[in-house]
């Protein structure tokens, strides 16, 4: 069998046995602590038929894409600024990383009392965690750039946005879609938490309010609405990276 | 030290560099001492030295990619590098073009974009500059291979692009850093033959870097032998064999023989002496 056989082989397989153990569980613990597939299936129907799923998902994903582009940008851009002025960076890092040992969870509160129940504070929160993570990787990606790549650059006449496009975002791209991984996941999850603590939309408030009213099938829905969520963005980023980073596709063997 | 009309173009006087130690050892490493060279307008300098000997280092400094300690660097006349001053100015506003030991060609661009790459920096890519291009391509053996990316080409192959990316946008004063070490025999010689044509269309003001004897004298108007490390001008040739030359045929000629032999000497004398006791 060829190798890619193998893998949807594997995958079939992992995936049976997983539905299998899942029923098992729902058999011996009961409809209150494991769902059942079917009763989850049935939910999932009626919130698609009454269009509670796409609200939902449509706000979660709202908030989750508002704060990765305001948080993600901002972190990606601060470093190219900090670095031009030296010393710069060197006399900021030490706060930054203060600023990052915050426990953003433990500030989801007092950001809900400044901005309010609604999207803002969502994406507030979103943007907070996910600054950090580009912020920094894309600084390593920086320092870690080749020195003689820009060297030489530069005696090719190469000079500051020529410089940046032609060798700085390259250096840093790696970097930045490796923290891009992580930071898209912790998005989707902090727009959850956020709408956890205080909303009337959203995945994280539709699981919230199966849980308050011990309605385990949607706890579960909402959870595994949330999961397919993020595998699907997950892909899609795979995607754009292997498009981005074409240049060295082959040489890497694949990511 | 060399005749030329109007003075050298480029002059390196009294030049040192050296590293830091490292490891907790304060003993800094100089690397290059006391080294003083001038190359005439259009002349071909060739540079040979034992590896190590701070070669790639001088370049590095004369292209304005790294510091000297000591000694300061001149072109036309001007003071373009000295110890105290400010900023470094990598290839001098593009009067000085550097082809490097390694071809630090940028891997996320295709051969022909890497090739473009400076013409498109200093705004000169027009039709001209493009059919130029293309020639320079054909003459590095390089058709067909425009559209690759630097890892999948051989390393060969890269060495050559990186050269023609600098002959591309034709600067005054060229640094070749050992550009045709990684080709073999029969493409090295090629190589030689298409450079010396196109120097002599040009005339360009080139110091070339090279470990090869042959190469040296072969593509030189001048040889300079540099000691091992601290580094300086130990000894200078001129070879005088007439252009244009016969890069196959030179070997035979007697005058060739005894310039071979003698920088063959010159470098012996660097090689290390037995110091372990
Ligand atoms: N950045 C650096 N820091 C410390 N030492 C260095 C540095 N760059 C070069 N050197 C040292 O300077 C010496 C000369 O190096 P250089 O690369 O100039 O030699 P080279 O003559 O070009 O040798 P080769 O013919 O092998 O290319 C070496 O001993 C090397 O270790
Ligand atoms: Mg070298």
């Amino acid at each position: 069998m060829s190798r890619p056989g193998v893998v949807i082989a594997g995958r079939l397989l992992l995936g049976l046995g997983l539905v299998l153990l899942w029923t098992l569980l729902h058999r011996v613990l009961g409809d209150h602590t494991i769902a059942g597939l079917g009763d989850i299936a049935v939910r999932l129907w009626e919130i698609a038929q009454n269009g509670v799923l796409l609200r939902d998902i449509g706000v979660t994903m709202l908030e989750a894409g508002a704060g990765l582009a305001v948080g993600g940008l901002a972190g990606f851009a601060l470093p190219f600024l900090i670095t031009r002025v030296p010393g710069f960076e060197a006399a900021l890092r030490p706060f930054i990383a203060a600023a990052m040992g915050v426990p953003k969870l433990a500030l989801a509160p007092l950001l809900i009392l400044w901005f309010g129940i609604g999207l803002l504070s969502k994406v507030v929160f979103v943007a907070l965690v996910v600054f950090f993570l580009l912020f920094f990787s894309t600084l390593a990606g920086i320092r870690g750039a080749d020195p003689r790549l820009i060297a030489v650059a530069r005696v090719l006449g190469l000079r500051e946005l020529m410089l940046l496009r032609e060798v700085m975002l390259p250096s840093t791209l790696p970097f930045v879609f490796a923290s891009l991984k992580v930071a898209l996941p912790r998005a989707i999850s902090a727009a959850v938490v956020g709408e956890f603590i205080a909303a009337d939309t959203g995945l994280g408030s539709y699981i919230q309010n199966a849980m308050s009213q011990a309605d385990t099938v949607g706890v579960f829905t909402g959870v595994i609405v949330v999961t397919v969520l993020v595998v699907v963005v997950n892909a899609v980023l795979d995607h754009t990276q292997k498009r981005a980073m074409g240049w060295r596709h082959s040489a890497i063997g694949g990511f | 030290m060399t005749p030329g009309k109007g003075g050298p173009v480029l002059e390196v006087r009294d030049l040192a560099r050296c590293f830091g130690g490292r490891d907790g050892r304060d003993d800094a490493l100089a690397v290059i001492e006391g080294l003083s060279l001038a190359v005439a307008e259009g002349e071909f300098v060739t540079v040979a030295g034992p590896s190590g000997s701070g070669k790639s280092t001088l370049l590095n400094m004369i292209a304005q990619i790294d510091r000297p300690s000591e000694g300061t660097i001149h072109l036309r006349g001007e003071t373009i590098l000295a110890p105290g001053k400010a900023d470094l100015n990598p290839g001098w506003n593009c009067q000085i073009g550097y082809v490097t030991q390694e071809d630090n060609l940028l891997p996320w661009r295709r051969l022909l974009d890497n090739i473009l790459l400076p013409l498109r920096a200093q705004r000169r890519l027009d039709a001209d500059a493009r059919t130029r291009v293309a020639a320079l391509i054909e003459t590095a053996g390089l058709t067909g291979f425009e559209r690759y990316y630097p890892h999948e080409l051989s390393g060969g192959m890269r060495k050559r692009a990186s050269l023609v990316r600098t002959l591309a946008y034709d600067p005054p004063v060229i640094l070749m850093d050992e550009p045709f070490g990684a080709l073999d025999a029969q493409t090295r010689t090629e190589l030689h033959a298409d450079l010396l044509r196109l120097w002599s269309l040009k005339r360009k003001t080139i110091v070339f870097v090279t470990h090869d004897i042959t190469e040296a004298i072969a593509l030189g108007d001048r040889v300079l032998v540099l000691s091992r490390a601290p580094a300086r001008v130990v000894d200078e040739y001129r070879v005088d064999l007439p252009r244009p030359r016969d890069v196959d045929h030179l070997i035979a000629e007697p005058a060739f023989a005894r310039l071979y032999e003698s920088i063959r000497q010159s470098l012996a004398r660097q090689a290390p002496k037995a110091r372990r006791a």
